[in-house]
């Protein structure tokens, strides 16, 4: 076992590199001509997007009658997306804004990622309370627009709360990511030969010159925006798990709602990143950047958050028997050994048991097992919503209506597509942005530090 | 390794003025509720209820503080981790406050008499578990774990001293591991078990989570303003100052925050959904002069330490810092308050000499508490390796 050395401050950065070296690390995959590999995966993701594009192109044309929703399973794919992809977004804003507050330096290799696919996930996410409506051209009236009508919208409705909730995260993600990406988009400037890249970084990068005052600016703006954003990490899954907590139905009105959606968010929203970040690593070379100490730590960070989700787990169930409430030991007892009893036993074997393994150092920080556990994290975090919406609805208060959930092919494929959309746009995010901030490294090289005599 | 010895530290003892306060604290408390016990034995034994919730808030909350700091490798807190560990003592006086409690177990839990549970039907499906027996069971181990945990941490953190060995803070990094979870369990079944079942009826997923959130703040108050007067009575180390104030002062905004957070979920869902089953809770402490107090905690627990802490500079005055750390402590111990008491007087708040004694005991037992086991160690861990660093931590 290696012994760590607590006298000193563990590196961030590995292999002793230079500013120059990350400089040129970084925007590599920028100024060279991408491979075959990354066409290939470009091919794939686009491909399920266009399956998703039609799939839901002809959902409009015919109507969500296509879908497998039937009488009382009247939400089940759409919102369990919706949930699953907000959740994605969470950790972005996690590792950039929290981690930034509570001085967590290793979190620069990984913020820049994170934030871009929060943006990205955000927006897969919002594509789906807009189609779940059913008539999708009438969702204007979802915002407080004044209108002929006189018709005001339903504050009282969580699926308003969705739309400022989400719109809001968005937009001050987005803010936040650009900000940090100004200084990166200078240093690009300086670098490229082209013209048109020239031009196309001069205007984005704002007139940016390194300057003290700039950074003096930049550094208070960024401290601003992470207060921001934290607080937005809780809001808006919060506001997600009331689209659940604040009806009646035994199952989705329980108090612990809020904080339980929150921690299965960040928990699948990291191990995205770590998986991505796997890939990115090594295809692009930065494992000195994107070291195994930081792999490392996000494992661990998922090992937390899958406690937490297991605990609200056993919450749910305890206090489902404490109530004395037969409607609610009901609700639990179908869904460990119910008519959904297989989705229940996936999410709790991928995001409980299997997570344990990170207790053991050595899974920690091998590639593989900690890859393939953070697919299966996904993977139950998906059938987590699966299970909240689906196993609910399906058997509610008259067992005369009672009915079974099967997804058609349409489903599937706007699932599919959703993956499609958010793979491609990463994709193309990796070759078009540093993946990684280059300012921020820099301030964590050993080098950067002031000398101690 | 050896570096660290070149931390120069001079043991100063505790003045035995601490320990008279504390005695006089102690002896009004003591003498208040055995008259208490003798006169109004239902209403002293309430009281009891939330002092014992409060203690178990600064002795958990500060072994919390202790596991996350190794965790989380945190430094700027290493030189005051011993003001955490000897708060965290304060469980040692949890056995004394409960065994009055439990002989009077059946003027406090309404589900303990066996003849009303059997006229109810909920209650008698979770006699199984709401029953004085097991309820008994319950509270001696949660309450070995959480001695068990106490003991480790500061065994290793004593020793370090001495040896200076870095698998000292290995193994307390293990421990701290092992400790979050069963922290996670014992905390709520303390919660469910000691203020939940008051209202036998009554249910909440969150109610650990909250119970929690005002646990982790009730023992960050007290540790930020012992560290900041000791710190200031020259007790610790030169060049501890405003950078690490700042972080007790943010810790302590995030879970004023935090706390609002989980309350208002709790609140908004409950109010929301309006089923009779759950919002009888809110209802009593939402009538008679209990709404006034029930509006009190808004301002109490949220809206002053939020405003006091949220400007940066606040974060970092001691002076600040010391009032609102009190505040956020005495804050959690009007909340544990409101929680509790509405289910002895239903109709109308009561606070009289028997609340008055309850309080005063509370106070002194932390402050013997704090003068007995700050005097038997080092106030500064000076065999932590991270402790260089602590010194030299700047923002």
């Amino acid at each position: 076992m290696n012994q760590i050395d607590y006298s000193v401050e563990p590196d961030v950065v590995q292999g002793s590199l230079s500013q120059r070296d990350i400089n040129e690390a970084i925007s590599k995959p920028l100024e060279t001509k991408p491979t075959k590999l990354y066409y290939l995966a470009l091919g794939i993701s686009s491909t399920l997007l266009l399956i998703g594009a039609i799939s839901l192109a002809l959902t409009l044309y015919y109507g969500v009658g296509l879908w497998g929703i039937n009488q009382p399973v009247g939400w089940a794919f759409d919102i369990v997306n919706f949930v699953f992809w907000v959740g994605i977004g969470h950790a972005g804003t996690l590792i950039s804004a929290i981690l930034f507050l509570f001085r967590q330096r290793w979190r620069t290799g990984i913020a820049r990622f994170a934030e871009a696919m929060t943006i990205f996930a955000v927006m897969t996410a919002g594509l789906f309370p807009l189609i779940h409506t059913g008539r999708p051209w009438l969702d204007g009236y979802l915002f407080p627009v004044p209108n002929q009508h006189h018709l005001w919208i339903n504050f009282t409705s969580p699926l308003i709360w969705d739309v400022f909730a989400v719109s809001t995260y968005l937009t001050v993600s987005f803010v936040f990511w650009y900000i940090g990406l100004i200084p990166d988009l200078a240093t690009l400037r300086e670098r490229t030969n082209s013209k048109v890249k020239k031009i196309i970084y001069s205007i984005l990068s704002l007139g940016w010159r390194h300057s003290n005052r700039h950074w003096h600016h930049y550094e208070m703006i960024y401290l601003i925006l992470a207060g921001f954003a934290t607080p937005l990490v809780l809001s808006v899954h919060t506001i997600v798990s009331f689209d659940f907590a604040v009806s009646i139905l035994p199952g989705w009105h329980t108090t612990i709602f809020p904080p339980y959606f929150v921690a299965g968010a960040v928990f699948s929203g990291f191990a995205m990143v770590q998986n991505v970040l796997i890939v990115i690593r090594k295809i692009f070379n930065l494992q000195n950047i994107i070291t195994l100490d930081t792999l490392e730590k996000m494992n661990k960070v998922m090992l937390a958050t899958g406690l937490m989700v297991g605990y609200a787990y056993g919450m749910e169930f305890f206090i489902a028997w404490y109530s004395g409430n037969p409607l609610e030991s009901f609700v639990f007892l179908n869904r460990a050994f119910g008519n959904y009893a297989w989705a229940y036993w996936i999410m709790v074997s991928c995001n409980v048991i299997f997570t344990q393994l990170f207790w053991f150092k050595k899974i920690r920080r091998s590639i593989v097992p900690m890859f393939i556990i953070g697919v299966l994290v996904n993977i139950g975090m998906w059938f987590e919503r699966f299970v909240i919406v689906v196993t609910t609805l399906s058997r509610d208060f008259l067992p005369t209506s009672w009915d079974y959930f099967v997804p058609t092919i349409y489903d599937i494929g706007i699932l599919l597509g959703s993956f499609g959309l958010f793979f491609t746009l990463v994709i193309l995010f990796i070759r078009t942005l540093p993946v990684v901030s280059i300012t921020e490294v820099k301030s964590v090289l050993k080098t950067s530090q002031p000398v101690h005599h | 390794m050896i570096e660290n010895t070149t931390v120069l530290y001079q043991k100063k003892e505790i003045p035995i003025r601490i320990l008279h306060l504390g005695f006089v604290f102690l002896a009004i408390g003591v003498i208040g509720s055995i008259i208490g016990f003798v006169v109004e034995p239902a209403r002293t034994s309430f009281n009891f209820v939330v002092l014992i919730a409060w203690c178990a808030s600064i002795g958990t909350g500060s072994l919390f503080f202790i596991g996350i700091e190794y965790l989380s490798g945190a430094v700027w807190s290493v030189p005051f981790r011993r003001v955490a560990e000897v708060n965290s003592a304060v469980i040692f006086t949890l056995p004394l406050l409960i065994v009055p409690v439990l002989l009077n177990i059946h003027s406090v839990f309404h589900w303990s008499h066996a003849e009303e549970v059997l006229k109810d039907e909920i209650l008698k499906g979770k006699s199984s578990y709401l029953n004085p027996s097991f309820f008994v069971l319950r509270i001696i181990l949660i309450i070995a774990l959480w001695f068990l945990f106490k003991s480790l941490f500061t065994k290793h953190s004593r020793k370090q001293d001495f040896t200076f060995e870095q698998s000292l803070t290995k193994k307390n990094t293990i421990v701290s591991a092992v400790f979050m979870p069963v922290f996670a369990v014992t905390l709520t079944i303390f919660a469910i078990d000691w203020l939940m079942s008051l209202e036998p009826h009554w249910y909440s997923t969150i109610f650990g989570v909250y119970y929690f959130a005002g646990t982790f703040l009730a023992a960050l108050g007290l540790f930020t303003f012992a560290s900041i007067k000791l710190n200031e009575s020259g007790y610790l180390l030169e060049g501890l100052g405003q950078d690490h104030y700042y972080s007790m002062g943010a810790l302590l905004f995030a879970f004023t925050n935090f706390w609002a957070y989980i309350a208002f979920s709790q609140f908004m869902l409950i109010w929301y959904a309006n089923l009779p089953e759950e919002t009888f809770w809110y209802i009593t402490r939402g009538t008679g002069t209990w709404m006034y107090f029930s509006l009190g905690i808004i301002f109490v627990k949220f809206v002053v330490p939020y405003i006091a802490l949220l400007p940066q500079p606040a974060k970092m005055d001691p002076k600040r810092l010391k009032f609102i750390s009190l505040w956020i402590l005495f804050a959690h111990y009007y909340d544990l308050f409101w929680i509790v008491m509405p289910t002895y007087s239903k109709d109308y708040f009561v606070f009289g000499w028997i609340e008055i004694s309850s309080i005063l005991l509370g106070i002194g037992l932390i402050i013997v508490n704090f003068y007995y086991f700050a005097n038997k160690t080092n106030l500064i861990p000076i065999g932590d390796p991270k402790l260089k660093r602590a010194i030299e931590f700047h923002l």
